[in-house]
C-alpha cells in the first residue's frame, strides 16, 4: 500500500525516522512553509503604521518569552511568577554593556546577535540560580520563591546607580549589512530579526521536545518519583527547566531592549510577569503552539480595549475614569473565563478545529 | 551474574520498625518472591533496594557495589529496575513516550545535538525506539503504543508499568505486586511474561505478591516477612511447611 504523502488516512510508517518527523504529511509541511512565506512577505505588499508595527513586534517578543515560560510552567509544571524578571535580566545585560562600554560601542551596534545570545546565557545562569530552590520546594512554595526573585530584581534595579535607578538606559541603533538601521526602518528591521529568532527558537524547542531533554521535563511534571527511578535526577531536571526558560526570556529581553532602544525597570514588573503567565494559560499550557496563540490573543485584545476606552473617553466625558479601568478589567476577565471554560487554552480550539477538518464530512 | 545481598537491614520511622535486621540474598537468574501479610515491610524492603529509602543500619550490596546510600537514579543505571505497586506512570504521555523515558540514560547525545536533532540525536533516538519496540512486542502492548497512559484500563496500565521497568534493560527486576487487582486472565498473562523474562531474557526477578497460588507456582525461592522480620525462607515446599509461616498466615491452631 502506498501512503498518500499529502493526506493522512492512517499511520503508514515504515521506519522509526518517519515516526520522528515534525510534519507527518507534505500538506503539513507545505502549510508551514506558506505561513512562513506570508509572514516574511506581507510587509512588501502592505504598509503599516509604526504604531501597529510596534504592536506586532511586541507580540513577537512576548512569543519568545512565553515559549520559555511554557517550558518551565507548561511542560515541567513549575509555576514561575518571576518570568518578567528573567526577561529583565536579558534586557539589563544589554543595558549594562551599554553603560560599561559606552553607548555606541561596536559590540552593541555591530555585534548585536552576539549580545542577544549573551543575554540569553545570562538569563539561563539566573534561571538556574532561581531554580535551585526547586531542589527542595514544590508547587506553590516554589512559585513564591520565584515571586521573591521578581521582588529582588526590581529592588536591585531601583536602588543601584549603575542601573540608573530604574530610569531608562538608552541602547544604540544597530548596524546591518546595509548600514545603520534608520528611524523609519527600525520597526520593520526588528520585525524580521524577531521572526528569524522565533523560527530558530521554535524549531529548536520543537526538536528539544522530541528528545530526552524535552521528555524529562514532562516526566518530572507528571511523576517525579518515577522519573527518579527511571534514571533522571528530578532536582537537576527542574533547575535545567528554569535555565532553559531563563535563556529564552533573556533572548526576549535583549530583543526588547533593542526594539525600544532603551531599558527601564517599568517593563519588567510583577504585572508583566503575571501577564506572561496569563498569555501562557490563554494560549494553552504544555503545548508549543500555545505560546504563539497566547501573546497574539492578549496583545490584540489589549489593543482593541485601548481603542475602545479612548473612544468612550472622547465621546462620554463623564465615563473617562471608567474607560481607563476597562483594560485591567478585560484582562482579568479573560483569564478567569479561560480558567473556567477552557483551561487548555486556545491550543485546544486549534486541536478541535484540526480534527474536525481532518475528519470532515464525518463527525468522528 | 551479580548477587544482591541485603544484610542486617534495619529501617525505622521514629519509633516504628519497618524492617528489623533483614537478611535477604537474591541469587541471579531465578525468581525470588517476598511475601507476608499487609504491613509486613515488603514494599519498604523494595524501597530500600531501589534507593527511595536508606536503611537506618545494615548494608545492601549488589556485586561489588555498595547500594546502602545510593539514590534511585543511580541505582537505575546499574541494572536494577523497579515497577511500582500503585501506578506511578507519566499519565500525560503516550505509552511510547513512557517507555522512551526509561531509555533516558542510554540516549547519550548533548543538548546541542538535541536542538539541531538531525544527525546524532535522530540516529540514537531511532536506535532506542527500536529497543522500545522490542519491549512493546514482548509485553503485547502494540494496540496501545500511541494512546495516552491516563486513558488506559487498569490492567493495561499495570502492564505498561512492568514494560517501563523492562525498558531500562535491567539485570534485576523488582516487581511490586504486579498482579494486584487483576482478573484471572490478566494474571495469567503477567505470569507468562515473568516466566519468559527469566527464561528468554535471563533477568533476575524479585516478586512481591499477595496471590499465594501464583507465588508458590512460579518462585524458585521465597522469603516470608512479618512485622519487619524474616520469619522463613527457602523453596516453596519448605516455606509451606514452616510452622512460623503458617502461624503468620492462618493463625495459631
Amino acid at each position: 500500500m502506498s501512503a498518500n504523502r499529502w493526506l493522512a488516512t492512517g499511520n503508514y510508517f515504515t521506519s522509526y525516522r518517519e515516526e520522528q518527523r515534525i510534519f507527518f504529511t507534505s500538506l503539513d509541511r507545505t502549510a508551514m512553509g506558506l505561513l512562513l512565506a506570508v509572514l516574511f512577505a506581507w510587509p512588501f505588499f502592505l504598509e503599516l503604521d509604526n504604531k501597529y508595527m510596534l504592536v506586532i513586534d511586541n507580540i513577537l517578543v512576548a512569543v519568545i518569552a512565553v515559549m520559555g515560560l511554557n517550558l518551565v510552567t507548561g511542560f515541567a509544571g513549575l509555576i514561575s511568577i518571576g518570568h518578567a524578571a528573567f526577561v529583565g535580566i536579558g534586557a539589563y545585560t544589554v543595558a549594562s554593556f551599554s553603560r560599561m562600554l559606552g553607548e555606541n560601542h561596536l559590540l552593541l551596534s555591530h555585534g548585536w546577535p552576539v549580545m542577544i545570545i549573551l543575554a540569553g546565557c545570562m538569563g539561563a545562569v539566573f534561571g538556574a540560580l532561581v531554580g535551585l530552590p526547586a531542589l527542595r520546594l514544590k508547587h506553590l512554595y516554589l512559585a513564591i520563591a520565584t515571586l521573591s526573585f521578581q521582588m529582588i530584581f526590581q529592588w536591585t534595579i531601583n536602588f543601584m546607580n549603575f542601573f540608573n535607578q530604574g530610569q531608562t538606559i538608552s541602547v544604540t541603533r544597530v548596524t546591518w549589512v546595509t548600514g545603520q538601521v534608520s528611524r523609519s526602518q527600525h520597526y520593520m528591521f526588528w520585525y524580521y530579526a524577531l521572526l528569524v529568532v522565533i523560527v530558530l527558537c521554535g524549531f529548536g524547542v520543537r526538536n528539544l521536545l522530541r528528545t530526552r531533554y524535552g521528555r524529562c521535563l514532562v516526566a518530572v511534571r507528571d511523576n517525579d518519583r518515577a522519573a527518579d527511578a527511571m534514571g533522571m535526577h528530578p532536582g537537576f531536571t527542574k533547575v535545567y527547566a528554569f535555565a532553559l526558560a531563563g535563556f529564552l526570556a533573556g533572548v526576549a529581553g535583549a530583543l526588547h531592549a533593542y526594539l525600544y532602544r532603551g531599558v527601564g525597570v517599568e517593563s519588567f514588573t510583577l504585572h508583566h510577569s503575571i501577564s506572561y503567565l496569563a498569555m501562557a494559560i490563554v494560549g494553552g499550557l504544555g503545548t508549543l503552539h500555545g505560546s504563539f496563540w497566547g501573546p497574539l490573543a492578549i496583545k490584540l485584545l489589549d489593543l482593541q480595549v485601548e481603542q475602545l476606552s479612548e473612544w468612550v473617553g472622547a465621546h462620554v466625558t463623564a465615563a473617562t475614569n471608567l474607560a481607563t479601568a476597562l483594560r485591567p478589567l478585560s484582562f482579568g476577565l479573560v483569564i478567569v473565563l479561560f480558567l473556567m471554560f477552557e483551561p487548555r487554552g486556545i491550543a485546544n480550539w486549534w486541536r478541535i478545529a484540526r480534527s474536525y477538518v481532518k475528519l470532515w464530512p464525518f463527525r468522528y | 551474574m551479580t548477587q544482591l545481598i541485603v544484610s542486617e537491614a534495619t529501617l525505622t520511622f521514629g519509633g516504628l520498625n519497618a524492617l528489623t535486621k533483614v537478611d535477604v540474598t537474591i541469587e541471579p537468574g531465578i525468581i525470588t518472591s517476598i511475601i507476608g501479610p499487609n504491613g509486613a515491610g515488603k514494599t519498604s524492603l523494595l524501597n530500600c533496594i531501589s534507593g527511595f529509602y536508606h536503611p537506618t543500619s545494615g548494608r545492601i550490596r549488589y556485586g561489588q557495589r555498595n547500594l546502602t546510600h545510593a539514590s534511585p537514579h543511580q541505582i537505575s543505571t546499574i541494572g536494577i529496575a523497579r515497577a511500582f505497586q500503585n501506578l506511578e506512570l507519566f499519565r500525560g504521555l503516550s505509552v511510547l513516550d513512557n517507555l522512551l523515558l526509561a531509555r533516558h540514560q542510554n540516549l547519550d547525545y548533548s543538548i546541542f545535538h538535541a536542538v539541531i536533532y538531525c544527525g546524532k540525536a535522530a540516529r540514537i533516538e531511532a536506535e532506542n525506539r527500536a529497543y522500545v519496540e522490542k519491549v512493546i512486542d514482548f509485553m503485547e502492548l502494540e494496540p496501545y503504543r500511541k494512546k495516552m497512559v491516563g486513558n488506559l484500563s487498569y490492567g493495561v496500565q499495570k502492564r505498561v508499568e512492568v514494560a517501563r521497568a523492562l525498558t531500562l534493560a535491567p539485570n534485576l527486576l523488582l516487581l511490586d505486586e504486579p498482579m494486584a487487582g487483576m482478573n484471572i486472565e490478566e494474571k495469567e498473562d503477567i505470569v507468562r511474561f515473568i516466566l519468559d523474562l527469566k527464561k528468554e531474557w535471563g533477568i533476575t526477578v524479585v516478586l512481591v505478591e499477595h496471590d499465594l497460588g501464583v507465588v508458590m507456582d512460579i518462585s524458585d525461592r521465597i522469603y516470608v516477612l512479618d512485622f519487619g522480620e524474616v520469619i522463613g525462607s527457602g523453596t516453596p515446599q519448605e516455606v509451606a511447611a514452616n510452622p512460623k509461616v503458617i502461624e503468620a498466615y492462618i493463625g495459631e491452631e
